[in-house]
């Protein structure tokens, strides 16, 4: 087929404390889809939703959902910390994240925000 | 996109695009292939309205299906993910973002697809 793919996707992997990091972002135009994984797999699924009420404050506010998987107060956080940022430079679209972590401690965190930045499409 | 497309590692992930005009629009398939199952999003303008899951059941020969995103009275995402899970065996992600009005379409479209698994088996 020569038409242009319709949907814009990068991905990259890396070796993060000596373990396999596979990133893959998608663009849509209603949501930014990532999938971050040490296992190869989508694992749990979370929305992260930017505050519609949070837009005129200087603080943005972020509301995360498990919406497959273990709902832990971890995973939370961690999509918290990794997608934030890319729903703000998104224009506030909100983030589908798909995280399988072997590792989930802060310098791994710090290290695989670096790598979905080096996978922007939006 | 290149990267991980040699297909050295078995887990690699792999992206996968191709399209086809289906009854006078062209419709747009992106397949993320993963370890153990893939995620598959059909439609003809970039939205994510919806998203199914579909995985195999040890205490049913029908796969088990639900809807993690999106709008739960159309069953058309959950019943192509049951169906291409019971075809590969794998976990299934589907966001199906056509017109459910016309059921012709979406019965071309998962002919589509079942072309293009013959095609290009490593992609799913």
């Amino acid at each position: 087929m020569a038409t242009q793919p319709l949907i814009k996707s990068k991905q990259t992997e890396k070796t993060i404390n000596g373990i396999s990091t596979q990133v893959v972002c998608t663009e849509f135009s209603n949501y930014i889809f990532i999938v971050l994984t040490q296992y190869g797999k989508i694992g749990t699924l979370i929305s992260v939703t930017p505050d519609s009420r949070s837009a005129d404050i200087s603080i943005p506010m972020f509301t995360t959902k498990v919406l497959l998987g273990k709902d832990e107060a971890l995973t939370h956080v961690c999509a918290k910390n990794l997608t934030a940022f890319v729903s703000q430079e998104a224009g506030n679209r909100p983030v589908l994240l798909g995280l399988a972590l072997k590792d989930s401690s802060i310098e791994a965190i710090k290290a695989m925000k670096d790598v979905i930045k080096s996978c922007r499409v939006w | 996109m290149n990267a991980t497309e040699s297909g050295a590692v078995g887990n690699a992930i792999t992206v996968h695009d191709f399209s086809e005009k289906i009854l006078e629009q062209v419709v747009h398939f992106h397949v993320i292939r993963l370890s153990g199952g893939f995620f598959l999003w059909v439609g003809s303008k970039p939205v994510l309205s919806n998203l199914a899951v579909s995985m195999n059941s040890t205490f049913d020969s029908m796969p088990l299906s639900t809807l993690v995103l999106g709008d739960a009275s159309d069953a058309t995402p959950n019943s192509l993910a049951q169906r291409l899970t019971k075809r590969t065996k794998k976990q299934v992600f589907v966001s199906y973002n056509l017109p459910v009005t016309d059921s012709n379409l979406s019965l071309m479209v998962e002919n589509r697809i079942k072309k293009e698994m013959e095609v290009h088996p490593d992609k799913f």
